[in-house]
């Protein structure tokens, strides 16, 4: 992105400028220089802790890993993580799992949200207040939020089993029985990031041009119609938004589960991101590991490029 | 129309931050700079001063608190050390108390090439692991055998890997049965010997309406259910792979009979469902807030469940004695040993002191005061049939009674081995899967284990 300064400084190739015009192009070169220097340091700093773990993690993932004493030593180039890691009934089940967890929770938030987004608009009185409410879920780590939500379905002092037994229902086990333990998961997850789709949501609300509701109202569209031909149209970009930031997100899934169920009972809430950091820190397989962890990357932005893609054209077909 | 759709201008720069978010699953970010010292290096340097008679030198020492009580029997046990060698700085790095999370933070310390810390704490079953991936110094190369010769029977034989002793055992856990006396006496039962036995006196206390939960032991998905899988197992008869470490003998009637009743304790009532969820803290408190009858947990279960200083509501009223057994089989049942060892980080600067601390930690100073102030079991030999230190320590009296059975740690896969066990048996546990399929399903991914081509 900062490629753009030095072009633009390049580019204005005056022939025969005045001397103001000279002077104010090496004023200008001088503080591209020195913009370069001083943001030298964040770059290389960003090269070391995203770059190179990635291009590291790629070169684990099809090479003979074997971790000893003194770091890793990277021998060979196989396929044999990968082989591994598809022949696994647990990679296979995780894969299952955590895209199933990305699509309910994600359709889920993006429908909360967007009617949370509808009322908050709407609102006159106390907006500001209950927008500050809303975030914070949103603000709460998700180790503590998982912690306060196992408070709750804790099956022996816990809100929820108190609840249940009063109304005769008897005492579940949430996280111990595995429906109900994914279904636990998606609560929690809903109840922390809804408010986040729906502040997104609402900037989009506040841009949609007043003139298209008045023109609307003028051909006596009834509500429905009003939030399905002008709404929604104008706020599927910002929804696109919302749902590739949330499907990234939901994607990576791994302290929710990590702390209410470290992935059980059996392996039934196991995303892929747990698998990964199974294998390699806790079985020190790192080269299977690695392969779980580059392929979900891998998955997540061909996932992202398809959802835009299709989305563009969607866009395109009805302009 | 047009004006507000075009925010992804730039597919690159959305693709950049999917790649940068994604990234966050790489997980690769840790340990993964290799250091120029090797533990060759390191050993042949140390091996000229490195009998354990260093007088001098800082240390750092990786623990998990030992137990919750005050004063910290870490800091106790330094300031001891530090008395008897005033040149030795020791300074105590916290651990992380779950056994997961410690190991996966010294893994990525060490395989860093980490000089700190020193001496790190660790599980009795990680010999095999550590000792394979050289994240532990061979303690035999620099001790005598006479040395290693003084502890319990079959704890250095546990520290051992490949011909050589990893870790040494600085205090041993072992699993008990706790009941409660007042319960037992106001029904005219006598303590269970059999499983059978606890089964129905646990059904029939909770339906007395005596006490709300039977039988309270740790069912969650995580290594401690596999320590109660083995004595279940034990006592049936089984074990979970052949002598030769390379295929599963899980799959057996044993086996069968061990699974088939921790789920019938379930469905009997005996046990709540919730045991599914618990690991030792929640069975821990409901059995010392008097919620439960029995409970099985290791030996800190006696001190914090009664003695005056504990958290507990039943203190004065708790029994100990070692596990039940299946009827018609050897009792008393078998107990896992668990308990924790002292390792030494391959790339400490200061072996000879790193040797000196843990010789003096496993001597009979530090053991005494691990067995008598905090009612750990010591693994010293002459510590443990001390009468004077028996009778400061009730769980001391029991042990000899009892019957130990070990993990399969012997095994390097032993990781993979153990979740195997743990998510089988608690899918089990929750009903998801009869003891059958979920013997099967164990037996062949512990198979995929020994002959590494699982995940």
């Amino acid at each position: 992105m900062s490629t753009s300064t030095p072009n633009r400084v390049i580019a204005p190739a005056r022939p025969a400028s005045s001397r103001a015009g000279r002077h104010d192009d090496v004023f200008r070169r001088q503080l591209a220089r020195l913009g370069w220097g001083l943001s030298s340091p964040a770059l290389i700093l960003i090269a070391a802790v995203t770059i190179f773990p990635i291009c590291y993690a790629i070169a684990m993932s099809v090479s003979n890993v074997s971790a000893t004493g003194n770091g890793f030593s990277l021998s060979g180039l196989t396929g044999s993580n990968y082989s591994i890691m598809v022949h696994a009934a647990q990679w296979r089940y995780a894969l299952f799992f955590t895209v199933f967890y990305t699509v309910v929770t994600v359709a889920v938030e993006v429908a909360i949200g967007t009617a949370i987004a509808l009322v908050l608009e709407r609102l006159t009185v106390g907006r500001g207040w209950m927008m500050a409410l809303l975030l914070i879920p949103w603000s709460m780590i998700t180790v503590i939020n998982a912690q306060l939500w196992g408070y709750i379905y804790n099956p022996t002092y816990g809100a929820l089993d108190n609840i249940f037994s009063h109304l005769g229902l008897g005492t579940p086990v949430f996280l111990g029985t595995r429906v109900p333990a994914i279904a636990a998961l998606m609560v929690a997850d809903i109840w922390k990031t809804t408010p986040f789709v729906a502040i997104i949501v609402l900037a989009g609300l506040v841009m949609i041009p007043r003139d298209y509701y008045e023109a609307a109202e003028v051909d006596g569209a009834n509500g429905w119609t009003t939030f399905w031909r002008i709404t929604f149209p104008q706020l599927r970009p910002t929804i696109a938004l919302a749902v590739l930031f949330r499907v990234l997100q939901a994607f990576g899934l791994f302290d929710l589960p990590f702390v209410l169920t470290s992935g059980g009972p059996g392996y039934s809430t196991q995303p892929l991101a747990i698998l990964a950091y199974n294998a390699m820190f806790r079985d020190l397989d790192f080269g299977p590991g690695a392969a779980v962890a580059t392929s979900t990357a891998l998955l997540v932005v061909i996932g992202s490029l398809l959802f835009l893609k299709v989305f563009r054209s969607q866009a395109g077909s009805e302009a | 129309m047009g004006s507000s759709i075009p925010r992804f201008r730039r597919p690159a720069a959305v693709l950049f931050t999917a790649v940068g978010m994604a990234s966050a699953l790489t997980l690769a970010a840790c340990g993964s700079s290799s250091s120029s010292t090797s533990p060759g290096a390191a050993g042949s340097s140390a091996t000229s001063s490195a009998s354990g008679s260093a007088t001098s030198g800082n240390i750092t020492w990786w623990a998990s608190p030992i137990t919750t009580s005050t004063p910290d029997p870490r800091t106790v046990l330094i300031s001891a050390f530090e008395k008897a060698y005033p040149k030795i700085h020791v300074s105590l790095q916290s651990a992380p108390t779950d056994t997961d999370t410690n190991r996966a933070s010294l893994i990525t310390t060490i395989s860093g090439g980490a000089a700190s810390p020193d001496v790190y704490m660790g599980d009795v079953i990680w010999p095999a692991q550590f000792g394979k991936a050289g994240l532990a110094v061979p303690l035999s190369k620099y001790l005598p055998s006479s040395y290693f010769s003084g502890f319990a029977p079959g704890l250095v034989q546990g520290a051992t890997y490949s011909s050589q002793v990893w870790g040494a055992p600085f205090f041993e856990d072992q699993g008990f049965l706790y009941y409660r006396k007042d319960l037992l006496a106001k029904e005219h039962m006598s303590v269970p010997t059999t499983w059978q036995q606890l089964e129905s006196d646990a059904v029939t206390l909770v339906h007395k309406g005596d006490v709300k939960y039977g039988y309270v032991w740790q069912g969650a998905s995580y290594e401690g259910l596999t320590c109660n899988f083995m004595e279940y197992l034990g006592s049936a008869g089984g074990s979970v792979l052949n002598p030769g470490l390379t295929s599963a003998t899980v799959n057996s009637s044993a086996g069968t009979q061990a699974l088939s009743f921790m789920r019938s304790l379930i469905t009997s009532g005996a046990t709540p469902g919730a045991v599914t969820t618990f690991q030792e803290a929640q069975a821990m408190s409901a059995f010392a807030t008097g919620q439960a009858a029995f409970l099985r947990n290791w030996n800190y279960g006696w001190i914090y469940s009664n003695t005056a200083s504990s958290p507990s509501s039943v203190v004065g009223k708790v029994g100990v004695a070692p596990l039940p057994g299946f009827s018609g089989q050897t009792l008393p049942g078998t107990s896992n040993i668990g308990g924790w060892n002292l390792y030494i980080n391959p790339h400490s600067k200061n072996v000879a002191a790193d040797l000196t601390f843990i010789k003096w930690m496993t001597g009979s100073d530090a053991q005494t005061i691990l067995a008598t102030q905090f009612a750990e079991i010591p693994t010293l030999q002459s510590v443990r049939s001390s009468a004077a230190v028996v009778a400061k320590n009730p769980v001391l009296a029991t042990v000899p009674k009892t019957r130990l059975i070990p993990r399969p740690a012997q095994s390097p896969a032993y990781a993979k081995v153990s979740q195997a066990i743990y998510t089988n048996v608690n899918s089990v546990l929750s009903g998801a899967t009869s003891p059958s399929a979920g013997l099967s399903s164990m037996a062949s991914q512990i198979n995929s284990a020994e002959s590494s081509t699982g995940l």
